[in-house]
């Protein structure tokens, strides 16, 4: 121990505070702690993402700690989701204060955290295994918390079928790599020399059972149900789901980069994922449900995500991936201020506000091929270009085009100048923290490319038509289609939540 | 052709009559407005023609809701001393001598009595085969005492048949299409064919739902084109009896309540004569039938007259200690009499005398801290300011310690201060009606400002919200929203980490930024009469109207002589984040916004020269060197802010600065007293201000305030009644004399506008209580905000229209609020509540049927109870 710490302190120390962590998250479990040690708990599960932020920043390099692998970008994951697990933790002492589990949701959120940062900590195959299906398992539990309520059982049922799917179709994976290759150590098994004596059609097997086992967790199409299903858990579970489960897809597959190469595998994880962003964007326009409208969202922006990792750019879907998680929890977080009572703007008129729509068309132009011209990541570029060049385009109108009056525009353009560099220093940092680690030597894969163009292209321009064609029954029937690919399944709902009087009443005395 | 005509003639009465079984059967629900302006609504306002015990028999028949305070309540009730046993044992005695049965008075006493104390139950069971002959030996008694069963839907009896899912599916529908059409703007893409009306817009979509199975759209394509002749049609393929039809829907509406509630508020604030709450039993009863199709016909359900006397036979088996062969020794009207005495003694009403133990209970708890310590009447000392409260039960505690601090008075009053007005505020798109909401607006009053100054005040309103519309605008793009996640999450995230980690800081600095950007320029009130074009209300007062509304008010509260140099109207406001509930926290007697608008526009018409001139010729005489400001009562921190101050007199100055060098204390003492009720976790060291502050401020928050949590009673009269106790924030106050009021006319108006209100909000926390799941809005931690203007629970739910969960409760097993019936208290002789009575009888049909409970204390100051 005191070897290691010398040779190597920041794991150390980080595993001692992983291990402080769960140790008082299992001290929760007793009945005689009082609900008046949560702060206290709260106060130690800031520890492990303080020295993982630490470490981060000290890294040099990867370095081997047993079974496990530190680098940059492990030690970035497990920040972000032990940093995702403290804010929601934070949220809720005070938002669950009186619930009849109150401590067992920090117990399970505690030990979910860390069973999930230690997973992608591991290079060990079995061990990752271990920590990602606890994860799981910790998860289900966490949704079945509430256990009077029955619509919380059949929910945590239904996740439980499909989460068991896909861990088992990682599972068959992982040991067919392993045993293929004769290594259990996952740097060593996708190393150039064992992936080698893979046949090509079992690199496509493999890499079709990791799209199968990726696309489950991100919500994708046909698999969405699970997570428009599961709005029944309390606010901060749905922020850690939305933050930290259902992105696992741009960490695995960044893992099995090396594996994912073959055209077939990518072409279904494309087409599985370019409808997903149809499917999901649609759901987030036609709800009137707030949370269901965020399911949406999230499935939409999981199926870029995925989108990312065909294209081979796994820093960009990394940096989606972790920029969506923080996201993501946040509008969870603050779901009661979804009620705005907004004053409409005055829109410009006449020749000035032709001329900032233009300027506004003009600089999104320029943003779109400037940013081909310098974009590192290959095969992706020629999508992020586009997509970032009408961001431009739209943010500068709707903060020029109206009546703000001179300061009041001047501020627009200084908020949008200052979120550009805000943008461009995060993506430069992460691209140069995880440049190291992450392999981005992925050919250009044109076709690819061109496919994803026209879906996401095809869908915008359907978008902008329906919206101005709302009598059309084209409109009504893709309306109610999504309205049906968003709606809850019947007996998942109920109309009135009867479970409170029946935890009211639980073992209490009759009179 | 003549045929014809006589057909078109009668499907004409057909439909003029189903449009009043519509509006009857309305009566079971509420109107429920958006949850953006929270106002207090009782659940029950449409039933009160028949008594409480009654309703809630008949609630718990057609939806399996109790609306009496159950076992674990109770219990934890007596368990604290709240529930004397010996008005138990009265209230039952009076229960039993009402009934006039023929059973020896002991064993009648002790077959209740056990019964309601669950004690002494027989050890020895009788075997079930027995219960079953002896019962049905009584069989023949069953249609002489049991009344007849009510009435259930078709898919209800299919799922009391264990056919769950059609009544489900049912409901499932019914709320994907109600949000669809009710949604204000909260989705991009609104629903289809909407404007054309409910009814027409679901027909046309509906047959191209592909939620819906191929079978049950062909049903659906033969409905017909307007809504009452496809409720019509339905009822009659469903087989309604002509005689049921009314109660048919009423059971219908009540599956969903909260849904069909906002329907019918649309239907009372819409101008056009299309009902949607029509619509809404056509779409549903139209969408029953095509479900229900493959289940016809339904078997009848097995007469369950049979299990109800084995119940009977069983409970005197197990409580009155009665064997099964005992019966055979009683005579017919003997055994007819004691099966009547099982029948009605059912757990309704056990649990109502319970409830009404416990009420009674908690009156004499008040009795005793009014009468014992009502100081003296005659006031020596002239106070130095006079502030004038909502009558909320928060201003209680708030008065009572005002009044400790220095020489000032106190008054309650209706917080919308007798103003029917609508108000407009600058930030706002639409204006609020800030009165009771069984009231109607008849003025209007906005904020207003020069041209100049509202243009660069609304472009600077504009410009602050202008990043958020952007973060809208972009989301809302295909395209753009998948970036937006890279783009705006590291704002979030500091957002995110300072709201966590710093809240009060990082709400204040935000806040304070805010102010600054917005800086809001000192507005005018548009009080003057302006008559405004096509039919909208007449902005501001004439000059009689002026007069008139500052006499009402001040007549109502007592205010009418001894006035001190300042006079301070006060409004109150809630302050929380991140609480779609916001609302809920504010005045209830503005239509559930902050009173303190009210409370300016008074404020400022009893300033006007004019208007004391008016004043003193009816002997209401202002002295010159009082003044009238605003102010309002932050009940969140427990702070008085200045609102509206115009030039001070010297006097009023002086006074002025007196109540400032108070007001820091009276916070202190008020968070002291606050505090320690709420359920806290850390934040041990921290003083109770600012632990008030860090609930204000916490966007994780989830309890900023108890609102009107305990309320119990209303009392009407001087405040030296109970000016010397402490009434725990438990009271609504209104002050009353009734010596200024020889017609009865104050009286009159105090019960028609603020008791009213206060029975809405005692009766929405007692429903809110009672039945968290029904009539609450449940856990605020699996809410989520619909359409713009409610919340569901999980997956889909009813909307929910009550006080979530947690601001009755202190914890998912401990209850908070009371759920005790509004006791009011009016100070007055005997013959003023007779003239209440003769002159509103919908009040006299309240308190008869036990919807309030009335007690008056007579001059010599001797309780009655009106009950």
């Amino acid at each position: 121990m005191l070897h290691s710490f010398y040779s190597t302190p920041m794991p150390t120390l980080f595993f001692i505070f992983l291990v402080l962590s769960a140790v008082s998250a299992i001290c929760l479990l007793y009945p005689k702690v009082s609900p008046n040690y949560v702060p206290i708990h709260i106060g130690i599960i800031t520890l492990p993402p303080l020295a993982a932020l630490i470490a981060l920043f000290m890294n040099h390099g990867s370095v081997s700690f047993g079974p496990f692998r530190f680098n940059a970008l492990s030690w970035l994951l497990a920040f972000f989701v032990l940093i995702i697990g403290l804010i929601v933790q934070r949220f809720s002492v005070r938002y669950m204060l009186g619930d009849l589990y109150y401590k067992k949701y920090f117990t399970l959120l505690t030990l979910i955290t860390i069973t999930d940062s230690a997973a992608w900590l591991s290079d060990d195959v079995r061990l990752l295994l271990l920590f990602w299906g606890a994860t799981l398992f910790g998860l289900i539990l966490l949704i079945r918390l509430k256990k009077e309520w029955q619509i919380s059982k059949n929910v945590a049922a239904l996740s439980g079928q499909v989460f068991a799917l896909s861990f088992l179709f990682l599972m068959v994976a992982a040991i067919w790599i392993a045993q293929a290759t004769g290594e259990w150590q996952l740097s060593l098994a996708l190393s150039d020399h064992s992936l080698a004596q893979l046949s090509r059609w079992e690199k496509t097997c493999m890499s079709l059972l990791l799209v199968l086992s990726v696309i489950i967790p991100a919500a994708q199409w046909p698999f969405q149900h699970w997570l428009l299903n599961s709005s029944i858990v309390p606010t901060p579970v749905s922020a850690v789901m939305h933050a930290g489960i259902v992105n696992v897809g741009s960490i695995l597959l960044t893992f099995f980069a090396p594996l994912f190469v073959g055209e077939a595998a990518r072409m279904v994880l494309l087409i599985v994922s370019g409808f997903s962003v149809l499917m999901g964007t649609g759901i987030m326009l036609v709800q009137a449900d707030y949370k269901r409208q965020l399911v949406g969202s999230t499935i939409a922006q999981m199926g870029f995500m995925l989108i990312q990792c065909a294209l081979g750019a796994y820093v960009a879907a990394l940096t989606h991936a972790i920029l969506h998680g923080l996201f993501k929890s946040t509008l969870f977080l603050q779901s009661g201020m979804a009620l705005h009572q907004h004053k409409p703007i005055n829109k410009l008129t006449g020749v000035s506000a032709f001329l900032w729509k233009a300027a506004g068309v003009g600089l999104g132009i320029i943003v779109a091929i400037g940013y081909w011209l310098i974009s590192p990541d290959q095969g992706y570029q020629g999508v992020s270009a586009i997509i970032l060049g009408l961001s431009m385009t739209i943010a500068w109108i709707q903060l020029t085009a109206y009546d703000y009056g001179r300061i009041g525009r001047f501020i627009g353009l200084v908020i949008l100048a200052g979120v550009t560099v805000v943008f461009i220093i995060v993506h430069s940092a992460l691209n140069q923290l995880l440049g190291e680690t992450v392999q981005a030597n992925i050919p250009l894969v044109s076709p690819l490319t061109i496919l994803i163009l026209f879906i996401l292209l095809l869908g915008s321009a359907l978008s902008v038509w329906l919206a101005h064609h709302p009598d059309s029954k084209a409109y009504t029937i893709l309306y109610l289609w999504v309205v049906r690919f968003g709606e809850p399944k019947a007996h998942l709902s109920e109309s009135h939540p009867k479970h409170l009087i029946k935890i009211l009443s639980k073992g209490g005395p009759l009179r | 052709m003549t045929t014809t005509l006589s057909e078109k003639f009668q499907s004409n009465i057909r439909q003029l009559d189903i449009k009043d079984v519509v509006e009857a059967a309305s009566h079971v629900i509420h109107p429920y407005g958006p949850i953006t302006a929270f106002a207090a609504r009782d659940p029950w306002a449409g039933m009160e023609r028949q008594p409480f015990v009654e309703a809630a028999r008949r609630i718990k028949a057609m939806n399996n809701v109790d609306i009496l305070p159950n076992d674990t309540m109770l219990q934890a009730a007596c368990n604290r001393g709240a529930i004397n046993i010996d008005h138990l044992k009265a209230q039952l005695e009076d229960w039993l001598d009402e009934q006039c049965l023929d059973i020896p008075e002991e064993v009648q006493e002790q077959f209740c009595w056990n019964q309601l104390l669950q004690e002494n139950k027989s050890l020895q069971q009788p075997l079930k085969n027995h219960i079953k002959n002896a019962a049905k030996k009584l069989k023949h008694l069953s249609s002489e005492i049991i009344e007849s069963g009510h009435v259930q839907t078709v898919s209800q009896q299919l799922q009391s048949l264990g056919l769950d899912e059609v009544l489900e599916t049912l409901n499932f529908h019914m709320i994907k299409w109600c949000k669809l059409f009710l949604d204000e703007g909260q989705a991009v893409w609104a629903m289809p064919h909407r404007e054309e009306g409910f009814y027409k817009a679901w027909r046309k979509l509906v047959l191209l739902d592909p939620a819906l199975n191929r079978g049950i759209r062909k049903e659906l394509a033969h409905t017909p084109i307007e809504a009452d002749e496809a409720l019509n049609q339905a009822l009659h393929d469903l087989n309604i009896p002509q005689a049921q039809i009314q109660t048919y829907l009423e059971a219908h509406l009540l599956t969903l309540p909260g849904w069909a509630g906002m329907l019918l508020w649309h239907d009372e604030h819409s101008a056009d004569n299309d009902s949607l709450l029509m619509d809404y039993l056509a779409i549903r009863l139209s969408m029953e039938l095509a479900l229900v199709q493959p289940y016809l016909p339904i078997q009848e359900q097995a007469e369950d007259d049979d299990e109800l006397i084995e119940a009977m036979v069983t409970s005197w088996a197990v409580w009155g200690g009665m064997t099964v062969n005992e019966w055979a020794h009683l005579s017919f009207t003997e055994q007819k009499a004691r099966l009547v005495l099982a029948y009605r003694f059912d757990s309704v009403q056990q649990h109502l005398l319970w409830l009404e133990a416990w009420e009674k209970t908690y009156e004499d708890h008040l009795k005793k801290s009014v009468t014992s310590k009502s100081g003296s009447e005659n006031q020596t000392q002239i106070a130095l300011a006079q502030f004038a409260f909502c009558l909320d039960v928060r201003s209680e505690p708030l008065r009572r310690l005002l009044e400790k601090a220095g020489p000032f008075e106190t008054f309650g009053t209706a917080g919308f201060f007798g103003l029917p007005i609508e108000t407009c505020k600058l930030e706002h798109h639409h204006s609020h009606s800030a009165l009771p909401v069984m009231l109607q607006p008849q003025f209007k009053v906005n904020e207003s400002l020069t041209e100049t100054e509202l243009k660069e005040y609304d472009q600077r309103l504009s410009a602050q919200g202008s990043a958020g519309l952007t973060f809208e605008t972009m989301k809302h793009n295909l395209l753009s929203s998948l970036l937006l996640p890279e783009i705006s999450g590291p704002w979030l995230t500091l957002q995110n980490l300072a709201s966590s980690f710093i809240p009060r800081s990082a709400t204040n600095v935000f806040q304070k930024l805010r102010e600054k950007w917005r800086s809001k320029p000192n507005t005018r009130l548009t009080l003057d009469h302006k008559e405004t074009d096509g039919g909208e209300l007449p902005v501001g007062f004439t000059e009689a109207e002026k007069v008139h509304y500052a006499r009402q008010a001040l007549e109502m509260m007592g205010l009418t002589e001894n006035f001190a140099p300042l006079v301070v109207i006060c409004g109150h406001e809630s302050e929380s984040l991140n609480n779609p509930h916001a609302t809920a926290l504010d005045c209830s007697a503005c239509g559930g916004a902050s009173s303190e608008f009210n409370a300016r526009v008074l404020a400022a018409l009893c300033n006007i020269p004019n208007v004391r001139q008016e004043l003193a010729k009816v002997g209401l005489v202002i002295p010159e060197d009082t003044v009238f400001v605003a102010a309002k009562h932050c009940t969140t921190i427990d702070e008085l802010e200045w609102v509206f101050v115009p030039e001070l007199s010297d006097q009023a100055e002086a006074a002025y600065q007196q109540v400032q060098v108070a007001l820091p204390k009276v916070a202190e003492e008020l968070a002291a007293e606050r505090m320690p009720e709420l359920p806290n976790v850390g934040l041990k060291w921290a003083s109770p201000k600012a632990k008030a502050l860090h609930r204000a401020k916490d966007w994780s928050e989830i309890r900023p305030e108890w609102g009107l949590a305990r309320n119990a009673a209303f009392i009407i009269g001087g405040r030296e009644l109970t000016k010397a106790s402490n009434l725990e924030s438990r009271v609504f106050l209104h002050n009353y004399n009734w010596r200024n009021d020889r017609f009865g006319d104050i009286l009159m108006n105090i019960i028609k506008g603020p008791v009213t209100v206060a029975q809405w909000i005692n009766m929405q926390y007692y429903a809110s209580t009672v039945a968290p799941h029904y009539y609450g809005s449940g856990n605020k931690m699996t809410q989520t905000v619909t359409s713009g203007i409610g919340v569901m629970q999980g997956n889909a739910s009813d909307l929910l229209t009550g006080l979530p969960w947690q601001s009755v409760m202190q914890s998912d097993q401990t209850i908070y609020h009371d759920p005790l019936r509004l006791l009011t208290i009016i100070q007055a002789p005997d013959d003023y509540i007779q003239r209440i009575f003769d002159h509103n009888p919908d009040f006299q049909q309240k308190v008869d049927n036990g919807w309030i409970r009335l007690s008056s204390i007579d001059p010599d100051g001797n309780w009655k109870d009106w009950a």
